[in-house]
């Protein structure tokens, strides 16, 4: 669609009299009424039939491009309710702003209408309104400038993202484990757990007292599992759902049983034992080696005494003297 | 055989010191790496963080009041079949605690029984020590308590790594396997081929002259203060970063960070004890008043830069109080007194360690952070530092050793680890 400045240029497939009811609201009003961002110079609101009944909130965002922009601009927001969006998309270039073309798309289809271009300077401004019910609106949409070069902008609507735990659950059989899925911001309708059997997931049953599915918080759920055993390991994924989408996170549980840590254990028991038995068997034998060694000592020794015996009396004074210091 | 009536200074004295090593890289570095678990046990018993603390505190506990029992048996039995005793009940009571099904299994079987295993194997084990070392003991006792913080410094992310291939209880059963070491450990103990010493003054009678003695009551009420702090980090400061949305390896690592920089704080304090001239007191204060700063900091720091630096001056700081708080006991109530002196001041001065890391679990609980705990145990170190003050000789310009010429021989390179025997000796 070409652009003329000051002139809404609006797509087809509205109904006949609320065209004209457009067109005349156009000339009629100068001023931008509730909601869209009152900065933006577009005159006057085509709000469509849904919009205006409807009392959900409004999101508005912006995209600024110019002609220069070397990668294509996106902008990721999350949403979690049916609301009411308001895109706007700017343009900025020296050359001239009839030779730009102007189009809007939904993932890589072409939309046709509610969306308006306007011009003030050198920018040329697009927005897009429409509503968002249910995921089928959920996705990618994107503003296309075209000049020689094509520029382009997305903004592209998720689901809020669940936190879940990167690294496995580790557990063992006869044990309790309790997994949690945690969402930020946001406060979803209903959560599900689900188990993988093979390729297959299973909605987890609240049977038999073995699972157990609460939160404290609307945000978190916890799956308690009681009485583990072996087979309960594997995936478990946690649904999360939106009026706009489903978000879901992963958790992997591993269940062991005790003999896994039981073998390094015994390994190391072994290992104690060895060094213990080690150690004292070494000093008895360096025990008895030094009994033989002594024996010959005492023998050498008690041959020197009666030695010095005989010797006299001198012998005796300097041990007294050493004695005497000592005693204070 | 021929006796000697001096320690031998080396020999086998050396294999005792490396047997020391492990024995304090299993028993202390185990205690302080269990703030890893502590974070596991909230999680898996969904239990508030006071009600952990207490397995953890009553170890402490168990090991400070029973070292005086560990003493006293090894004096009738010798070292060797205490030690390897205190090994097998410390391994046995991790190893029925990786079967725990509720906490208060976990306060029995670590907190009792494995608190009284570390409580038979420490004290004898620096005992068999000074019967090996007197010129060199402060040495051969530094070198021993190097233990503590490499093992520190090892044992964080190494129960991290456990704990994320085996959960709790399969980490507790190989703990239990690495502690069954303390064993091994023990049977090295040789006892030294000396004479017997033979008692002074009968302990009672040492026991009322030192209760009745002001200067030591007080001492041991700012020592009681500054143990009620001193054991917070180690247990919640891996929560605390966890809160802070740390990974809990980094977590874990910070740990150790902190464990080098007590390493190397234990070694700086004992030479700058040596080398600064006057009371060893006031040395003890500015470490105590800088440990208490640097944890009432704590909560203020989120940047990771902030938190290390801080980790790393309290590290160093507390580590550096440590050799100082046995010297300062010989300067107070005499090396006569000493062994009577050190069992007390250890049984009184556990009644902080058992209460402070539940303490600071229950702020926790009531105020949703740690930044009332890590405040409040700032504050018990503070008030600590400020008892110290009173003590006497604080403003004098030299220290008392000074004034009994025949003690300063013997005593001055043993004054860093005052340990019981030592008083005996003397007569």
């Amino acid at each position: 669609m070409r652009a003329s400045p000051g002139l809404l240029a609006a797509g087809a497939p509205t109904p006949q009299c609320s065209l004209l009811l457009q067109c005349l609201l156009a000339t009629a009003r100068r001023s931008s009424a509730d909601g869209s961002a009152p900065d933006l110079p577009f005159t006057s609101l085509p709000l469509g039939e849904e919009m205006m009944a409807n009392n959900f909130s409004w999101e508005s965002h912006n995209i600024s491009l110019t002609e220069h922009s070397s990668m294509p601009v996106e902008k990721n927001i999350t949403l979690e309710r049916p609301s009411n969006v308001n895109l706007t998309c700017q343009f900025t270039t020296s050359g001239d702003l009839n030779a730009v073309n102007v189009t809007w798309k939904k993932d890589s289809e072409q939309l046709e209408d509610n969306y308006l271009v306007s011009a003030t300077g050198s920018t040329l401004y697009t927005q897009y309104r429409f509503t968002i019910i249910n995921s089928k609106q959920m996705g990618s949409y994107s503003c296309f400038f075209r000049e020689e070069k094509e520029q382009r902008g997305t903004f592209n609507f998720k689901v809020p993202e669940l936190h879940g735990k990167n690294k496995p659950l580790i557990s063992y059989v006869g044990d309790s484990t309790v997994l949690t899925c945690k969402c930020q911001n946001c406060f979803p309708l209903n959560w599900t757990w689900y188990s993988t059997n093979g390729s297959i997931k299973v909605p987890v049953g609240v049977q038999m007292n073995k699972y157990v599915i609460n939160g404290t918080y609307a945000n978190e759920t916890k799956l308690k599992i009681t009485q583990l055993l072996e087979e309960d390991g594997g995936s478990y994924w946690c649904h999360a759902l939106f009026q706009v989408g489903e978000s879901e996170e992963h958790i992997e549980l591993v269940v062991l049983s005790y003999l896994v840590p039981l073998k390094p254990f015994l390994a190391i028991v072994a290992e104690v034992v060895l060094l213990v038995a080690a150690i004292l068997l070494c000093e008895k034998y360096t025990q008895k080696k030094k009994k033989h060694s002594d024996e010959g000592k005492e023998f050498e020794q008690t041959e020197q005494l009666k030695s010095d015996d005989s010797n006299g009396i001198e012998n005796n004074v300097p041990r007294h003297r050493k004695n005497e210091s000592l005693d204070q | 055989m021929a006796r000697r009536t001096e320690p031998p200074d080396g020999g086998w004295g050396w294999v005792v010191v490396l047997s020391a090593f492990f024995q304090s890289a299993l028993v202390f570095g185990v205690l302080r790496s269990f703030g890893v678990f502590f974070v596991e046990f909230v999680a898996a018993f969904g239990e508030q963080a006071a009600r952990v603390s207490w397995i953890a505190s009553i170890g402490i506990a168990v090991q400070q009041f029973g070292s005086p029992v560990g003493s006293a048996l090894s004096t009738k039995f010798g070292p060797r079949p205490v030690v390897m005793t205190g090994g097998i009940l410390a391994a046995l009571g991790m190893l029925l605690a990786s079967f725990a099904t509720s906490l208060t299994h976990l306060y029995l079987s670590i907190g009792l029984l494995s608190g009284s295993g570390w409580a038979l194997t420490f004290a004898p084990t620096l005992a068999c020590l000074s019967c090996y070392f007197s010129r060199r003991r402060s040495l051969a006792t530094g070198l021993a308590l190097t233990g503590v913080g490499l093992s520190s410094f090892a044992f964080a992310p190494f129960f991290q790594w456990l704990l994320s291939h085996y959960a709790w209880r399969g980490s507790l059963l190989l703990v239990s396997a690495l502690s069954l070491h303390l064993v091994a450990c023990g049977a090295l103990l040789r006892p030294p081929s000396l004479a017997e010493d033979p008692a002074v003054g009968g302990p009672r009678a040492q026991l009322t002259s030192l209760l009745h003695h002001g200067p030591f009551l007080r001492y041991t009420v700012a020592l009681t203060l500054i143990n009620t702090g001193y054991f917070i980090p180690y247990l919640h400061l891996v929560a605390h970063l966890q809160d802070l949305d740390w990974d809990p390896l980094p977590a874990a690592f910070l740990l150790s960070v902190a464990a080098i920089s007590d390493l190397v704080g234990r070694v700086v304090s004992g030479w700058l004890g040596d080398a600064v001239p006057g009371p060893v007191t006031r040395l003890l204060m500015l470490w105590t008043t800088l440990t208490g700063v640097s944890l009432a900091l704590f909560p203020v720091a989120r940047v990771p830069t902030a938190l290390v630096a801080l980790a790393v001056a309290y590290g160093f700081t507390s580590g550096a109080l440590a050799p100082l708080a046995f010297s300062v006991l010989p300067e107070l109530v005499g090396t006569k007194r000493i062994y009577c002196g050190l069992g007390l001041l250890q049984m009184i001065e556990s009644i902080g360690g058992l209460l402070g890391p539940p303490l600071s679990g229950y702020l926790r609980d009531v105020t949703g952070n740690y930044t009332a705990s890590f405040v409040v145990a700032g504050a018990f170190l503070l008030s600590g530092s400020g008892i110290l003050l009173t003590l006497p000789d604080f403003f004098s310009c030299f220290s008392t050793t000074t004034s009994r010429p025949q003690d300063l021989v013997t005593e001055a390179p043993d004054i860093k680890v005052s340990l019981p025997k030592e008083g005996l000796e003397e007569d």
